[in-house]
């Protein structure tokens, strides 16, 4: 018998790729072990495949059944999870799935995304908003070198294409007799919290802004990234209308920086 | 605690045969919590005296935590870890362990129970309770994983008893002996599943009730009841296999077996679990409620031991 790690290597070798070398004669259980060992490995693909399934229903929807168990087991093959919370496996499927199906549906990796984004967002929890004179206690230049903590069920992402619309059919909350997939940008914010979530496209400077505050940029920087999408753009405006929605949490005072709002 | 029949006493000590390692004052038959029942548990208040919860799937889910924490308000709470890998030669997943730990010192639970398996190996997660060979390595590996689990945890753990369908040739322990020099190394309690015992005798070809007559009963801390499905045994054609898939109701003669455990066992709390094609609550309780009418049956002498048959 191999040493404990040298046996649980080959059994992890077996499960993760039906690689049973060596292991027959190990074995007891029924007139042939090996066959039982194929369980462990049924179990292990099915729990994984069945829980990207049930991540991703809307991917299904839109590719199919077959389509989405391929990719999945493409994916379970490709990224074995490391950790036990199944719940957190697959955050980058959509990049496969696409790899695999959207040469025919190039907007299919940015609508797995959005529909990730949903899911994580509908298991928020949001927390108390933060008051306005809580930032205005700060004074301008404090205030341009801090950073906002948004709320934790706030996602942002891009896509070339009108993928909300498209989220919208599926849920069916539109109910067009023909739907035309448009190719035009959608920058989108998703909030969510205890089950119910908003998709809201936003426009293109203050997408900027919130999606730079998200990343953890200083109010300074974020305000630069929307100004160069709109100079005309008026950042102190955005920030109320960001505080009026609940939508920040907490302010981190920053570092001194060594300019301005350009 | 809402019933009497079981009393926790922490003066009684491991050598009686109800001795309360870690085990929980909730008494009678809870039930397996999961996410699809989780708002019908928090705002219906459903007449169940405790529930058991996986918290790996409230760690990634912030609302079902939240919910959960108000069923704890209101009824005890058992863990039941899927991901510890206490039977892994590389150590148990101290990430996972800290965060599990963390959750616990949140919601407070009256017993942390997981299997006697492993999981886990080179970074990688099987996502199944694997098997080990019982003997004298992998009850070194079990222990220390066993001790630094519980250091962290700062409470017993509770070990179950594995759905077996392969084993090793080279055990030199028999499971239940195995489990025994566990607890004695460890102070670790011990979960008896009772569905499992039936179905991994079934499948491995030995005495259930004999287990259960092996099993040490001053360590047991809470009893397992599920269901399993029949499949064609590819390793034996012909033959059938059991597979613990959670997926239906418990089978008679785990029931028969569950009335030989607590006659053996004394009183102790139940879990029904059912994890696949989950049926509605009402289900589950009324499954709840068989195990406390059997458990009624066998203290008052009126259901006879089917291993006397």
């Amino acid at each position: 018998m191999p040493p404990l790690a040298e046996l649980q290597r080959d059994i992890a070798r077996a499960v993760l790729a039906g690689d049973t070398a060596g292991l027959a004669p190990l074995l007891v259980g029924g007139t042939e072990p090996l066959a039982r060992l194929a369980i462990h490995r049924h179990h292990y693909e099915s729990s994984l495949t069945g829980a990207l399934a049930q991540k991703f229903p809307a991917v299904g929807w839109l590719i199919g059944a077959e389509a989405l168990a391929s990719a999945a087991h493409a994916y379970v093959a490709a990224r074995p999870p490391s950790a036990p919370c199944i719940a957190e496996y697959g955050e980058d499927f959509p990049a496969l799935v696409a790899e695999r199906v959207g040469g025919i549906l190039p907007y299919l990796q940015s609508f797995a995304e959005l529909e990730s984004a949903v899911g994580r967002a509908s298991i928020a929890v949001e927390r108390a908003p933060l008051g306005w004179s809580e930032i205005a206690s700060l004074g301008a230049t404090a205030l341009l070198d801090a950073r906002l903590e948004l709320q934790p069920g706030i996602y942002y992402t891009r896509s070339a294409w009108r993928i909300d619309e498209l989220f919208e059919t599926y849920l069916g909350l539109a109910r067009p007799e023909t739907f035309v997939l448009r190719a035009e940008p959608s920058a989108l914010e998703v909030r969510g919290s205890r089950g119910n979530v908003a998709i809201e496209r936003l426009a293109d400077p203050v997408y900027e802004l919130r999606s730079a505050l998200a990343a953890g940029s200083t109010i300074a920087d974020a305000a630069a990234a929307a100004l160069e999408r709109d100079v005309s753009f008026d950042p102190g405006r955005a920030l109320r209308e960001l505080v009026a929605a609940g939508l920040a949490t907490a302010i981190v005072r920053g570092e001194p920086s060594t300019g301005g709002l350009p | 605690m809402r019933s009497a029949r079981a009393i926790h006493d922490p003066e009684r000590g491991r050598h009686s045969d109800a001795a309360p390692r870690g085990r929980f004052a909730a008494a009678g038959a809870g039930i397996g919590l999961r996410l699809p029942h989780l708002i019908e548990a928090a705002t219906r208040a459903p007449s169940v005296p405790w529930f058991e919860i996986h918290p790996e799937n409230f760690l990634a889910n912030p609302h079902a935590a939240e919910l959960l924490r108000s069923i704890a308000a209101k009824r005890p709470l058992a863990f039941h870890t899927v991901g510890l890998s206490i039977g892994s030669a590389d150590g148990v997943d101290r990430e996972h362990l800290e965060r599990l730990r963390r959750f616990a010192a949140d919601v407070e639970p009256l017993l942390v129970s997981g299997h006697l398996a492993w999981s886990t190996h080179g970074g990688t997660y099987l996502n199944d309770l694997l098997p080990l060979p019982y003997d004298e390595e992998t009850l070194r590996v079990a222990t220390a994983n066993v001790h630094e689990v519980q250091h962290a945890l700062g409470r017993p753990y509770v070990v179950e008893n594995p759905a077996s369908y392969v084993g090793f040739g080279s055990s030199t322990l028999a499971e239940a002996q195995f489990l025994a020099e566990l607890a004695g190394a460890t102070g670790c309690g011990l979960l008896c599943d009772v569905s499992n015992v039936y179905l991994s005798a079934a499948n491995m070809g030995y005495d259930a009730y004999a287990y259960i007559d092996a099993f040490p009963a001053y360590a047991v801390a809470e009893l397992h009841l599920g269901g399993f499905t029949r499949e064609p045994d590819a390793a034996t054609p012909g033959r059938e296999i059991l597979i613990d898939t959670h997926a239906a109701s418990i089978d008679g003669s785990v029931w028969d077996l569950y009335a030989h455990a607590l006659a053996r066992f004394g009183p102790q709390p139940t879990l029904i679990e059912w994890d696949n094609e989950l049926p509605p609550l009402a289900t589950l309780i009324r499954e709840a409620a068989h195990a406390e009418r059997v458990a009624l049956e066998v203290f008052a002498g009126e259901r006879a031991d089917a291993s006397a048959r």
